[in-house]
């Protein structure tokens, strides 16, 4: 025990715990659900009939949520202070936000006056996803954003817990817009309600698995240890 | 076949001489008797006479032409076409008139799954759902006693959408074979149809609500109100246009027949379901509405009235699946119903045999039956029940108990001597009745033989003589009949209903016989020869496989939607694919400016395609669902059409430049450097061409002096005279000491510069964008593929990603031109076949010129094969996936629209394809083979 707590003091960017992991991912996924559910029932929208009303509430609790748990597991805390944490993590959504909407628009998004609002809601709601929690985490350090993001070989629980979910969330998506051009004429074809729809089911499927890998990885641990 | 039916005619021609006695007096005393029944007669006579006339008329000589064939058999006809020819010259004057007397008027409210509606009555389940049972006063009408309405279970033959129904219930032929002769162009009916008839006969027909019909007749109608069917989700216009048209109209004399079509229960079923509120808000409107019809048409029925005539016909065109689809042949969707109601006394009963319905019991004990109806034989009972010819083409027959139900609409009464004389009611009602099915079934018979004389596959010959045989047969019958009917007319010792309704019997079968076949071999398909041609594809898929040992299937397994953007879902790959580039270029940390330009390049292609396609699409629909135009500056700005001049012209002139470079360096020589300074000379002529067209004044001022008809023809010769170059190049290649990669690039770079000039002026302003794309795309792919490429040294490495990219790339780029529906070859496949497969060895060679490894001629000519048979077996999936879709859709409501034209363009790419890498494989292995294959067998 007194050994654990030495290595947490020695290296504190993986310290965080199996059920730290869990109750992180319980949190995230409870605000993706809390948030469908006042809207659903509180304003009685959905992402059919209110796109952007409701992908404007879904990624403003969820950012909040990701943004506020993860700080704590910022790498650096020595340098960083939690609040400052949150404001990189804040600063980091919109910037996000940019890069999956210039993503979206080169695989077909469509542009306009009209779609703009969902476009910039739907970005922000991704950006919550895949980028708000690592710059919560990580903030401005290169090789962590290359490894995680480039070249997929998360390192240890806290970079499983963000690669996995936001790999989950753009694949979901990208998967999510395989309907679209089908002529079934219905309304939840239209950008961006299924790839929404895909990208919830990514996040949620890339969380389960995270919980997975951190499962395993925490038993490999105790077994080196042992 | 014809030798029968002239040996026939000459029969029945002799048997008529030796009755022709009789005949007459018969049709005298008719005469003499008054015209209760002469009119039903005469009205059938009508229809017979006009018959023949619109045949001439409508379709003009062909037609003729056939007759005249047929002329023996249009003679011979039969013995109620005999006995009613007397009628036609004796009573020509009296008939018109007769016909003219009623105002029969008909009332067709065409309500889209009326099945819905009424599905309760249908439906074996007990069950009651909150959908059912909702036009109660249809239920209301038809099951009251002593009622003149009657409920139809209406039998629809796939595919059950509307345009295809429409044109069905019109022609009374059946749609899939209707299609074939018209899909290609406007949807207008060619073929004749009820509608038609009611025009040529003088009646004033008024349309409102779906525009389909506006699509279908658009010179028919004397007065219509069209409201769009197109936005599915508009559950309102049509049916308050409807509404707001029907009322006013009941009270008017304006019109003969009157169809109001509503869509509400279609666009409610098709956007929500069909267990839903809208829908059974829609099914609550449409019985207020009937309510309120029938109470008009009721209060005005009175003889003499406006309406006393009326008939009115309340029906679904097809019915829907619980999820508001429809378009497929399974109960739900073929099933739909028939209301008629007419407002005269109740009809006289017919005998039960030719009743055909079934009877259930409901909760409070009340028998409810329900007849059937074969959508098919709608037209001819309709045509037969307002005394019009039959459509041309209908290979319905007259429904006894729709029939019946008009049978009161005559006013005739007090004109009663003939009854009381010789028939009673039922046995008028079935004399009148297989008079009609006679001249039915002549005009059934005449069409299967018209049809089997001027088709190509036609019938079967057994087939034909069955057929015959049957109406042979059944006319015989009916000339032995007519013959004892005149013999003891006189004598009511015995009852005429046997003889009447044996010869329904026989008639019955002629129809039935010809409906089945009809069905058989126009809405079937041949599925053992389609399962082998999909099983050969397959095989041959299989065959190349192992061939190339690396499989890379995932782009091409995506494209098995049936979408119709095939542009934008390769788009979406390509974009993929680039992504996934930009990704690992990010991680190994160069080439990331090929990356980035790629994913522009993709991105900027899109929105050109989007551009192109919402500039021709009409509908202003269209162009608020693709709204790239707002980012652009609005249309007709003058910056913009600035642009569009400029922009192709500078393409070209970049063209021109890049060719030149590339020309000058080493490796060109001889021969070779002649061919593509031939190409920038085409690059510069088409650069003035276009200049001279723009409607840029100065440019246009500037080169106003040369002759614009000369350029192409003089691209296109210099694009011959490179070809030709090139082969004689092949011929005669002197240049053994270079070696085989140098060769290889320089021919790749003649032949592609031989074909890109006239492939450009062909395909207008785009052609130059595109060809700059191509290269900036190659370019690109190349580069990155290199460095995919460039630390591995495996003997097959070969990247099957940069081909698919490549396919797809031209794939989108055939999405860009194609739609300029220029019909030429060589513009329809230039940039989406000749070009990708001709310039396919890029990819290999630019690999080793950017790269570095030196390996032997075999083993380069090993990897353009391979690369060439990579190519070719994804051109292949994608055309198997084709066919695999055609096959599924084969019944499906665009396949002739669609699928088929698709399938044939595609098998043609791949057949082309194919020839093409064969031509290129033979082209590039040649050269230097000499000194290459000692070194590689050391």
């Amino acid at each position: 025990m007194a050994d654990q707590s030495k290595k947490e003091e020695e290296n504190p960017a993986k310290s965080i715990s199996v059920p730290q992991a869990f109750l992180v991912h319980l949190i995230s996924g409870l605000g993706l659900a809390a948030s469908l559910w006042v809207a659903h029932n509180l304003y009685s929208i959905n992402l059919v009939s209110h796109p952007s009303i409701t992908l404007r509430l879904i990624w403003i609790v969820e950012s909040a949520t990701v943004i506020l748990i993860y700080s704590r597991f910022r790498i650096d805390p020595q340098q960083c202070s939690y609040l400052k944490a949150v404001v990189r993590g804040i600063l980091a959504l919109p910037v996000g936000a940019l890069v999956n909407a210039l993503g979206a628009i080169a695989l077909g998004a469509p542009v306009g006056i009209q779609y703009l609002p969902k476009t910039i809601n739907w970005s922000l709601l991704m950006s919550s996803f895949t980028v708000a929690p690592a710059a919560s985490v990580f903030g401005l350090s290169w090789t962590y954003w290359q490894r995680i993001f480039a070249q997929t070989k998360p390192n240890g629980p806290l970079e499983y817990m963000i690669c996995i979910p936001a790999h989950g969330a753009v694949i979901g998506g990208w998967f999510g817009a395989w309907p679209m051009p089908l002529d079934w004429e219905r309304p939840w074809q239209e950008w961006p309600v299924c790839v929404t729809y895909g990208a919830m089911t990514g996040y949620l499927v890339g969380m389960l698995a995270s919980s997975g890998f951190v499962l395993a990885n925490g038993r490999r641990q105790r077994l080196k240890e042992d | 076949m014809l030798p029968e039916v002239v040996l026939e005619g000459g029969e029945r021609g002799g048997s008529a001489g030796d009755d022709e006695d009789e005949v007459i007096s018969l049709c005298v005393s008719r005469q003499r008797h008054g015209a209760r029944h002469g009119v039903d007669v005469l009205g059938i006579t009508a229809v017979l006479q006009r018959h023949t006339i619109s045949i001439v008329t409508r379709n003009g000589r062909t037609l003729v032409d056939e007759m005249v064939q047929l002329g023996d058999s249009g003679g011979s006809r039969d013995s109620c076409l005999l006995e009613q020819n007397f009628h036609i010259t004796a009573t020509g004057a009296t008939y018109l008139n007769l016909l003219a007397s009623p105002p029969a008027t008909l009332i067709t409210v065409g309500i889209h799954q009326l099945w819905i509606a009424l599905s309760s009555l249908f439906s074996m389940q007990s069950e009651k759902k909150a959908w059912m049972d909702k036009l109660s006063v249809l239920q209301k009408m038809a099951f009251s006693e002593g009622s003149s309405a009657k409920i139809f279970k209406a039998i629809a033959d796939p595919p059950t959408t509307s345009l295809q129904r429409l044109k069905g219930l019109a022609t009374g032929g059946l749609p899939t074979f209707i299609d074939v002769g018209n899909s290609f162009g406007a949807p207008a009916i060619a073929e004749d149809n009820f509608i038609h008839q009611l025009v040529e006969n003088g009646k004033r027909v008024m349309m409102m609500g779906d525009d389909t019909w506006i699509q279908l007749f658009p010179h028919h109608f004397n007065k219509s109100h069209p409201y769009p069917s197109f936005n599915v989700k508009d559950l309102h216009t049509v049916d308050n246009g409807c509404i707001e048209h029907l009322f006013p109209a009941l009270y008017q004399e304006d019109w003969d027949v009157l169809i109001a079509h509503f869509l509400g229960v279609d666009h409610a079923g098709h956007i929500f379901g069909v267990d839903s509120m809208p829908m059974i808000e829609k099914l609550e409107q449409y019985n207020l509405m009937l309510e309120k019809v029938i109470e008009v048409l009721e209060s005005q029925s009175e003889p003499g009235g406006l309406h006393e005539n009326t008939f009115l016909l309340v029906m679904g065109d097809h019915g829907q699946t619980l999820n508001g689809d429809h378009g497929g042949g399974s109960a739900e969707e073929v099933e739909t119903s028939i209301f008629a109601m007419s407002f005269k006394k109740p009809p006289t009963s017919i005998p039960s045999e030719l009743v055909m319905s079934s009877c259930k019991l409901d909760l409070d004990g009340k028998k409810k039956c329900i007849s059937s109806i074969q959508q098919l034989d709608f037209a001819v009972t309709v045509s037969a029940l307002l005394g019009i010819p039959f459509p041309f083409g209908s290979i319905g027959r007259v429904n006894p108990e729709l029939y019946a139900l008009g049978a009161g609409r005559w006013n005739l009464d007090g004109i009663n001597a003939w009854d009381s004389s010789n028939l009673s009611e039922l046995e008028e009602w079935l004399l009148n009745y297989v008079n009609v099915l006679c001249i039915n079934s002549w005009q059934v018979k005449r069409y299967i033989d018209v049809y089997s004389a001027s088709s190509v596959i036609g019938f079967s010959s057994e087939d034909l003589l069955h057929i015959s045989n049957v109406y042979v047969q059944a006319e015989q019958n009916w000339a032995n009949t007519t013959k004892n009917l005149l013999l003891h007319r006189n004598e009511r010792s015995h009852t005429l209903l046997p003889a009447f309704t044996r010869q329904i019997d026989f008639y019955f079968s002629f129809l039935s016989n010809v409906s089945e076949l009809a069905r058989s071999k126009w809405t079937e398909f041949n599925l053992k020869l389609m399962g082998i041609g999909l099983g050969t594809m397959l095989i041959s898929l299989f065959i190349i496989f192992p061939a190339i040992q690396r499989v890379n299937n995932l782009y091409t397994t995506s494209l098995f939607s049936p979408g119709v953007e095939e542009g934008k879902v390769a788009s979406f790959l390509l974009a993929t694919t680039s992504i996934v580039r930009l990704r690992s270029s990010i991680m190994k940390k160069k080439m990331l400016f090929e990356a980035v330009s790629f994913l522009l390049l993709i991105s900027i292609l899109r929105f050109t395609i989007e551009v192109g396609l919402s500039k021709q699409a009409a509908t202003s629909l269209f162009l608020s669902a693709s709204p790239s135009w707002m980012l652009g500056v609005a249309p007709g700005h003058p910056l913009w059409t600035y642009m569009a001049e400029i922009g192709p012209i500078l393409a070209v002139i970049l063209l021109a430049f890049l060719l030149c470079r590339t020309i000058c360096s080493s490796i060109f020589g001889g021969l070779w450097k002649y061919i593509n300074l031939g190409t920038i000379l085409s690059y510069v002529l088409i650069a003035v061409y276009w200049g001279a067209e723009s409607n840029i004044p100065t440019l246009a001022l500037l080169l106003q002096g040369m002759k614009k008809g000369h350029i192409p023809r003089m691209i296109y010769a210099i694009g011959l005279g490179q070809l030709l170059l090139v082969a004689v190049g092949y011929l005669f290649d002197k240049d053994r000491e270079l070696d085989y990669k140098r060769s290889l690039v320089m021919k790749t770079v003649a032949i592609l510069s031989a074909w890109s000039p006239t492939i450009i002026i062909l395909s207008g302003k785009q052609g130059s964008l595109v060809v700059l794309a191509l290269i900036i795309g190659g370019y690109c792919i190349v580069r990155l593929e290199s460095m995919e490429d460039s630390d591995s040294d495996a003997i097959f490495t070969f990247n099957p990603l940069a081909i698919t990219q490549w396919n797809l790339l031209a794939v989108f780029d055939e999405f860009a031109l194609v739609r300029q529906a220029i019909l030429l070859a060589i513009d329809t496949f230039g940039f989406s076949h000749i070009l990708p497969v001709l310039g396919l060895p890029f990819l290999a060679v630019c690999k080793f010129l950017f790269g570095q490894n030196n390996h032997g001629k075999d083993f380069r000519f090993n990897q353009l094969s391979q690369m060439y048979m990579m190519y070719g077996l994804i051109t292949a999936t994608m055309v198997t996936v084709t066919i695999i879709c055609v096959t599924i859709h084969r019944r499906h409501l665009m396949v002739w629209g669609l699928f088929a034209p698709k399938f044939v363009f595609d098998v043609a790419g791949l057949v082309l394809t194919d020839s093409l890498i064969c031509l290129a494989s033979l082209l590039y292995s040649g050269g230097p083979t000499g000194d290459s294959f000692p070194k590689t067998e050391r």
